[in-house]
């Protein structure tokens, strides 16, 4: 009764629910995995997005506005590593993380400075995105309606967009420049495609999505900012961005199996298991999966990783050898 | 402009008949002269082959033609007109197409997708994946190059992808083909069917215009025949008037000499033992059948076969690239089968790879970064696990040296070299390995004769320091005249066995058709 009771609608609405905000995300991230940009810059352009889609809802009023100006700001970080990383041929990891580090610490003295507070921005005036009410949902389907019915607007965004993304990858020129950019530039500049173009076209269109799962967070189901409130999304999606190489339907499959974790774990928590280690579990069932996954496609890779690690820890037992 | 055979005329053409005319073009790399005052003529028709050494400037001419690089200095004319050529653009709207020496294609993407990249055919603003393949179908039978619109490239062969590379080229309408190297990848079979193309091509008008190391195939198939040399025009003429030996000397400034090399008898120890050797290829089908042989210290063994009957399988698992499925391959005692690439390194494996942008250097790094790879750990390059650059770089030069490396210094980028360079290269790093067992794939591959000359110089050094060598190659006299013993491939069983002095290149040729089975010889099976 008791295990049975664990698994029910409410647990795959609150799947859904969880998996939208790194669904978003992670599809974003898919245009520069596929323009071959390794961005790991992508939780800072959420948490600036969920950030300023507080502030935005607050001066205006207005949920929608909330989004452009969550949106908008994490285009504006989209641009710098665009520029940074295309432009200047920096290295993308570098300025991925140091444009983390930024929006870290951004958010934060922003917070101090306008609001007088650390840790979060509760109440205050924020104004939530409405709750989707689908016409009909309830009588039809019953007690299942919730699967569909009820969401944050961001949510349906979210799974519409990965059909979307396929479509756009296989039928339209700019997503199969994008795809080409990523796997032989040569070709692409031997046919007189501009890779930098298509390059900043792919990081700013991450930055937009990246901008709706932001605002996802602050203005979805919770109407609140708090310090670090992405807390890995971002770095969860670059893993399922990894593992799946871009392809928008792996990248849903890896981030329902995250917000199934995550729902499961929090369901789990009510249950009165202790909470930190339940708050590992989604970010260890993921990864364990991926890494299941991606060791039938790619046991070579690891293989030679595990050895050259063994190799590392090798010379450091026995240093006198070394120099021979 | 020199002349250097009474057979040269002056290249004169009315501007009517003229496809091409490159005059007085000069290009300079930095201090490096690439081109200096060529002058070339193509006549409308014909197809002109481009012979010269590596790094002569063929390539270099060649880009500046379809506008990929400037020229300093120079007018081109195409069709009679006097054009500035600033980009591909240009030179695709005036009827010109080039194949490049490295294939430009998207391995994840169809046949059809790839002839139509930057050219889609879309309706409704969404691409027509039915149309473009449609399309392909049309242009590939209309010239008869047979692909399949709607495989996908990363599972084609090479002489396939030059195909859809040529169907690229004709599908944006050009009149006048550049090939840069065609042949370097094909298979005899598959040039055949080339020079077939070509000829069909000429023969509705258009004009060819092809660079070649293999003179065989520029008297066999050109018209007419230009030569290049340290970046200077040498000369140009009919090939009907010009022997081979003319070109080499025209091309290197002297004789150079292809007969099979001598050598003492050699005996030495078993180095590497293959036993009923299997794998699969990347389809998963069994490309590499029950293979077995020895090669022995101070031996130069070399496969030969009609590329992709399991050579490529062969070596890749003999380098630890590829699984075996079944059977082993000992080097000296230790089983690669089962060993990583780095541990087979150890071993004592030198490994020159048959593609050598792919697996043989990093053509983003330096030529001394490329010839350090895999070493950087040891003596003299490093001292206690620390690079040491100074040495490295004394090695390095003394490598450009020995090798014959055209570049301008040690820390030029390995990418902007010329193909055959890129190849020696690789060669270089491998030879001064001081491995016991040297596997060599297509050692000549785009390398020009006088380098062939050489780097077939420093095999049968190898050899003499009692080194195991195999030599896998398409080019079968060169495997007449280096190897001690010549095991043919066909379907990826070894189908026999010939000696390299006697050398019958019938039988040869036979098994290469797989037309003698089983008959083995016993020492293979040793
Ligand atoms: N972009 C570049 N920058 C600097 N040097 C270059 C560049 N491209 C070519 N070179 C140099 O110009 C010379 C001529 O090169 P090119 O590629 O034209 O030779 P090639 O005749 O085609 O030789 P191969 O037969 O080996 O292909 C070479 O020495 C090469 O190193
Ligand atoms: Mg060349």
């Amino acid at each position: 009764m008791e295990i049975l009771s664990l698994f029910n609608v409410a647990l795959l609405v609150a799947t859904l629910r969880m998996t939208a905000p790194i669904l978003l995300v992670a599809l974003g991230g898919s245009f520069t995995t596929k323009a071959g940009i390794f961005n790991i810059g992508l939780e800072g352009q959420m948490l600036v997005g969920a950030f300023f889609a507080v502030l935005g809802s607050i001066w205006s009023g207005s949920a929608l506005v909330g989004v452009a100006c969550g949106v908008a700001a994490a285009l504006v970080f989209a641009l710098a590593f665009a520029v940074l990383v295309v432009s200047f041929r920096a290295n993308e990891v570098v300025v991925g993380l140091a444009l983390n580090i930024l929006a870290g610490g951004m958010t934060i003295s922003l917070m101090k400075a306008i609001f007088g507070t650390r840790g979060s921005i509760v109440g205050k005036g924020i104004v939530g995105l409405p709750k989707v009410q689908i016409p009909g949902a309830r009588d039809i389907l019953g007690s299942w309606a919730p699967l569909i019915n009820g969401f944050t607007p961001m949510v349906y965004v979210a799974f519409i967009a990965v059909p979307l993304l396929v479509l756009f990858y296989k039928r339209t020129r700019l997503g199969l420049y994008i795809r080409v950019v990523g796997e032989k530039p040569e070709a692409a500049e031997a046919l007189g495609i501009s890779i930098t173009r298509v390059r900043y076209i792919a990081s700013l269109l991450c930055g937009l999505l990246a901008g709706l799962a932001g605002a996802h967070l602050s203005l979805g189901y919770i109407t609140m900012f708090t310090e670090n409130m992405s807390s890995g999304r971002g770095f969860m999606a670059v893993a399922i961005l990894i593992f799946s190489n871009g392809n928008p339907l792996k990248v849903l499959a890896g981030c329902l199996l995250f917000g199934f974790a995550d729902a499961f774990s929090l369901r789990l928590q009510t249950f009165g298991f202790p909470s930190y280690l339940i708050l590992a579990v989604p970010y260890l069932v993921a990864l364990t999966a991926l890494f299941a996954l991606s060791y039938r496609s790619r046991p070579k890779i690891i293989r030679e990783t595990l050895e050259s690690m063994r190799k590392l820890l090798s010379v450091d037992n026995k240093p006198a050898e070394f120099g021979k | 402009m020199s002349t250097t055979s009474p057979a040269m005329t002056a290249p004169e053409a009315g501007p009517a008949e003229t496809a091409v005319e490159l005059i007085g073009i000069t290009k300079r790399f930095g201090a490096f002269v690439a081109n200096e005052d060529v002058n070339l003529i193509v006549k409308r028709g014909e197809i002109h082959a481009i012979i010269g050494e590596n790094g002569a400037g063929k390539t270099t001419l060649m880009n500046i033609l379809f506008g990929l690089l400037q020229p300093d200095q120079g007018t081109i004319r195409l069709n009679g007109q006097d054009m500035v050529v600033g980009d591909p653009a240009t030179a695709i709207s005036a009827g010109l197409g080039m194949v490049h020496q490295h294939f430009k294609l998207v391995p994840s993407l169809s046949v059809a997708d790839n002839v139509f990249l930057g050219m889609e055919i879309r309706r409704n603003g969404l691409i027509d994946h039915t149309a473009q393949i449609e399309k392909t179908r049309e242009l590939s039978e209309r010239f008869g190059l047979k692909v399949d619109p709607e495989e996908r490239v990363s599972l084609l062969s090479v002489g396939i992808e030059q195909r859809i590379e040529i169907l690229k080229v004709l599908a944006r309408g050009a009149r006048t083909i550049i090939l840069d190297e065609p042949t370097a990848v094909l298979t005899p079979q598959e040039s055949r069917e080339l020079f077939q193309t070509l000829r069909g091509f000429v023969a509705g008008g258009m004009t060819v215009i092809f660079i070649s190391h293999h003179l065989e195939e520029v008297i066999e198939v050109s018209d007419t025949v230009t030569v290049l040399r340290h970046g200077k025009h040498v000369a140009t003429g009919p090939t009907s008037e010009l022997t081979k030996a003319d070109m080499v000397r025209m091309m290197v400034g002297r004789d150079v000499s292809f007969d099979r090399r001598p050598r003492e008898k050699s005996d030495g120890k078993v180095v590497l033992d293959v036993k009923n050797l299997w794998a699969r290829d990347d389809r998963r089908l069994p490309a590499l059948r029950d293979a077995s042989f020895t090669v022995r210290s101070g031996e130069v063994v070399g496969i030969a076969g009609v590329a992709g009957n399991g050579q490529t399988e062969l070596a890749e698992v003999l380098a630890g690239l590829r699984p075996a499925s079944h059977g082993s391959a000992m080097l000296k005692g230790r089983d690669l089968t089962v060993l990583s690439t780095s541990e087979i390194r150890e071993a004592g494996l030198a490994h020159v790879p048959g593609d050598r942008l792919v697996r043989g250097v990093d053509g983003n790094a330096s030529i001394s970064s490329n010839l350090l790879m895999g070493r950087q750990d040891k003596a003299p390059w490093s001292r206690k696990g620390i690079l040491d650059w100074r040495a490295a770089a004394t090695q390095t030069v003394e490598m450009i040296k020995r090798f014959d490396i055209r570049a301008r210094g040690p820390e030029d980028t390995v990418k902007r070299l010329s193909g055959g360079n890129i190849q020696k290269v690789v060669l270089a790093r491998e030879f001064t390995n001081e491995a016991d067992f040297l596997l060599i794939d297509q050692p000549t591959r785009g390398v020009d004769i006088g380098a062939q000359e050489s780097i077939h110089d420093e095999i049968m050094r190898q050899r003499a320091a009692g080194r195991a060598v195999l030599v896998i190659s398409v080019q079968l006299d060169e495997l007449l005249t280096l190897a001690d013993r010549i095991l043919v491939m066909f379907n990826g069983r070894i189908m026999g066995e010939v000696e390299g002095g006697s050398a019958d290149s019938e039988r040869i040729g036979m098994m290469m058709a797989g037309l003698e089975p089983k008959n083995v010889s016993d020492e293979v099976a040793s």
